[in-house]
């Protein structure tokens, strides 16, 4: 049976695990994978790019399609860079750092173990290694550097295709980097005050002190931050409980009586003078 | 007055002997039984294994701490069990024989009302030939980071090679010295700590650095991989870590079983069943974990070793140790109270209760040796063993017998991780990460087993930060300084 095909931004993407029993849906989930492949003439495709979240995938060696179950590649050599494509990303290609010969592990539908010598075949290789990349949680893209990656993901924007938060809040935004910087300054503010507990030198008493001088207002600075770029997100985005006014002031509130705690704290604490 | 005996001072033994005898008070009396003079935090060895740390920074002297705390401390190596006494008592006793306290070789008998083994492991570098000395110690072509010792060793031998690496290529090899090895973290953690000296000393370019392991895969840790979230996405630990070695240069072998050490060369059997060879100016290769050897008798003096005790040396406890494949592996195969089954009063925390089977995917090679991780029960896991089993006792002894006993099961506990990649206050780096459950439920959570929303993970500055913090913290703590308990296992 033909199934259909996940294409970027689609998150189902994201996650997959080994297989653990062998029973005949292995073997019908190995059909529907060649089926597709067929179908949308493919030279190798995973499980996890048709929405079933298992480390097996199918590569088409000359006419030969091989199933590949829990593969592992045991040794690597002979690097060299692959142009590939994937049907996950339609219409762009990338250059990739591949291997040309690997030892390989795998099983087969029946749960088989297999082994495998590759070397020679870079179109093989090249594919045999994307599909990895698949069936263990990531694709392509993770293998090459930020600014190749950027010009693809910006290349996919420009076809629309790009993560839509749509009218909901995001679940992660912009604004939670300064929450996020925030509780790191405010964990080291607190630490700090365990100072009197530790024999230091006055001197470097006097550094954590200044820390601590620095860090208040900092915070205070960083819940400004959030307040005002929180405002401008609950513009943007509808029915978002997150972005709602109470509770962001419930968040600069929280953070900034934490703030004057750890500063009075350290006033009276740690203040070497 | 109810005696607890501890045997074993590390993180979940220690874990387990404090906090029993702060919650039972004057009233009851802790012992605890272990051959070390001093208490090591095991995860900074790593930076005495590069010359970044002192021993005198990661260990400190256990017989002030105890008498602080009012335990009775022997330093002793435990040798035997005897749950249910001897020929003229009923009750159940251990025998010990000192190590120090100016009774060296002395042996004793120590009579209990409760148990607890937290003996660690036994570093089983005679598993593979070459590794060990022949006579149960680290042999001499290789180097480990496993004790306080052995990383002052291994640093010792590090700066000869960085010294070398001045004006010829070396070749430093890291990783697992056997098949059924764990802890490849600590291994982990070393290789990219020893990348950074060499990178600070100006001779990376002469120092050719390889991984050789028994995990199947980059990024198993013997917990059979997982996924890290970072705000929207979702990574494999082995992306993860692969991303890694290649931005450090570092090459990798795995589905390793190393089967010889010699000097300057390593022999091993992948997974495929064929065979190769590695050299090597420097390696740290980590041993294999046994049981310490310990021995159970009966009330006659008969030897029941093998009825308390898993074949590996490690102690049976409220698992599931019925032998199933691979794919009827549950989460409730693990255990949850850690009481053994047959003597209500013995426990086992830590490194020393015997897991039900692995965590990671079981392979063998063509030829049947098996090459795969054993399950971690190290670091944070063991310390919360340790307390729970410690209140699950406290509880016996004050609410009787029929106590309800606390659980902390691996399957339903998450687990923090920070793994050192460089050590320098701007310039060091570590890999947080956080895995929830330890032990995946494939039951509850299809697929890989585990809650995404609970593990995620990065590497950076601040990672490292948190390292060193939590270095000093949980030194803090094990020393039972004002405010202990407070700090989390």
């Amino acid at each position: 049976m033909v199934k259909e095909l996940t294409v970027y931004p689609d998150e189902r993407i994201l996650a997959c695990g080994d297989v653990r029993g062998f029973d005949e849906s292995v073997g019908k989930l190995f059909d529907d994978i060649i089926d597709t492949m067929k179908r949308h003439d493919l030279d190798a495709l995973s499980a996890i790019q048709v929405a079933h979240p298992f480390n097996m995938f199918v590569v088409k060696k000359e006419d030969q399609y091989i199933e590949f179950a829990n593969p592992r590649i045991l040794q690597k050599s002979k690097p060299f860079e692959a142009e590939e494509r994937s049907s996950y990303y339609p219409d762009i290609s990338a250059v990739v750092p591949r291997f040309e010969k690997m030892k390989i592990v795998y099983e087969d539908r029946n749960g088989n173990t297999c082994y495998m010598d590759a070397d020679g075949d870079r179109h093989f290789a090249a594919m045999f290694q994307q599909m990895m990349d698949f069936s263990l949680g990531g694709t392509m893209l993770d293998r090459i550097d930020k600014k190749q990656k950027q010009r693809i993901l910006d290349a996919l924007e420009g076809k629309g295709l790009v993560p839509q938060p749509g009218d909901v809040c995001p679940t992660f935004s912009r604004k939670d980097y300064f929450v996020s910087f925030a509780d790191k300054i405010l964990f080291f503010m607190g630490l700090s005050l365990l100072t009197p507990l530790f024999k230091f030198e006055k001197n470097t008493v006097e550094h954590i002190y200044m820390f601590d001088k620095i860090a208040f207002p900092l915070v205070l600075a960083l819940m400004l931050g959030f307040f005002l770029y929180a405002f401008y997100e609950s513009k943007k985005y509808k029915q978002c409980s997150s972005c709602q006014v109470g509770n962001n002031i419930g968040v600069v509130i929280k953070r900034s009586v934490a703030a004057v705690v750890f500063a009075l704290g350290a006033y009276f604490l740690v203040n070497p003078n | 007055m109810a005696r607890l005996v501890v045997m074993g001072g590390g993180v979940s033994g220690h874990t387990a002997a404090t906090f029993a005898k702060k919650w039972l008070g004057s009233e009851h009396e802790v012992v605890v039984v272990t051959p070390n003079s001093q208490w090591n935090w095991i995860p900074s060895n790593i930076w005495v294994g590069v010359g970044q740390m002192t021993k005198e920074d990661v260990v400190f002297p256990l017989a002030p701490v105890y008498e602080k705390a009012g335990i009775d401390y022997r330093q002793a190596k435990a040798v035997s069990i005897h749950p249910e006494g001897k020929a003229d008592s009923d009750t159940p006793y251990i025998t010990i024989e000192y190590t120090g306290q100016g009774k060296e070789g002395q042996t004793e008998e120590i009579t209990y009302d409760y148990l607890i083994n937290a003996t660690g492991p036994k570093l089983n570098f005679d598993a593979t030939p070459g590794l060990g000395n022949g006579e149960g110690q680290l042999g001499e072509h290789t180097v480990s980071v496993c004790t306080a010792d052995h990383a002052l060793h291994a640093n010792l031998e590090l700066q000869k090679i960085l010294e070398k690496a001045k004006t010829e290529k070396q070749k430093v090899l890291v990783g697992t010295g056997h098949g059924m090895c764990t802890c490849q973290g600590a291994a982990f953690e070393y290789i990219f700590n020893i990348e950074h000296e060499a990178r600070k000393a100006g001779v990376r370019d002469n120092l050719e650095i390889k991984w050789i392991s028994n995990e199947s895969f980059l990024g198993d840790f013997g917990i059979g991989g997982l996924h890290i979230k970072r705000g929207m996405y979702a990574a494999s630990s082995k992306l993860f870590a692969e991303s890694l070695f290649v931005e450090r240069g570092v090459d990798w072998l795995v589905g390793a079983h190393v089967n010889k050490v010699e000097e300057g060369k390593v022999h091993y059997e992948l997974l495929d069943g064929s065979t190769g060879e590695e050299d090597f100016d420097f390696a740290m290769l980590i041993p294999p974990f046994a049981g310490v050897g310990l021995k159970a008798y009966d009330k006659n003096g008969e030897d029941m070793t093998d009825k308390i005790f898993a074949p590996n040396g490690f102690l049976k406890v409220d698992a599931d140790y019925t032998a199933k494949p691979y794919e009827e592996w549950k989460a409730s195969d693990w255990p949850r109270t850690y009481q053994n089954p047959t003597y209500s009063n013995i426990f086992a925390v830590g490194i020393a209760f015997a897991p039900p089977h692995l965590i990671s995917k079981p392979m063998s090679s063509p030829n049947g040796t098996p090459i795969n991780p054993t399950p971690p029960r190290t670091g944070m896991p063991s310390g919360i063993i340790g307390k729970a089993v410690a209140h699950s006792v406290v509880d016996l002894i004050k609410n009787g017998e029929n106590a309800h006993l606390h659980e902390a099961s691996m399957a339903e506990m998450g687990a923090a991780c920070v793994a050192s990649a460089g050590k320098g206050l701007t310039d060091g780096t570590a890999a947080a990460l956080t895995v929830y459950p330890v032990v995946p439920d494939f039951e509850k959570y299809p697929g890989i087993g585990r809650d995404l929303d609970y593990t995620f993970g990065e590497i950076g500055l601040a990672g490292h930060w948190i390292k060193h913090i939590l270095h000093h913290l949980f030194i803090y703590k094990a020393k039972l300084k004002p405010g202990w308990t407070l700090i989390p296992e």
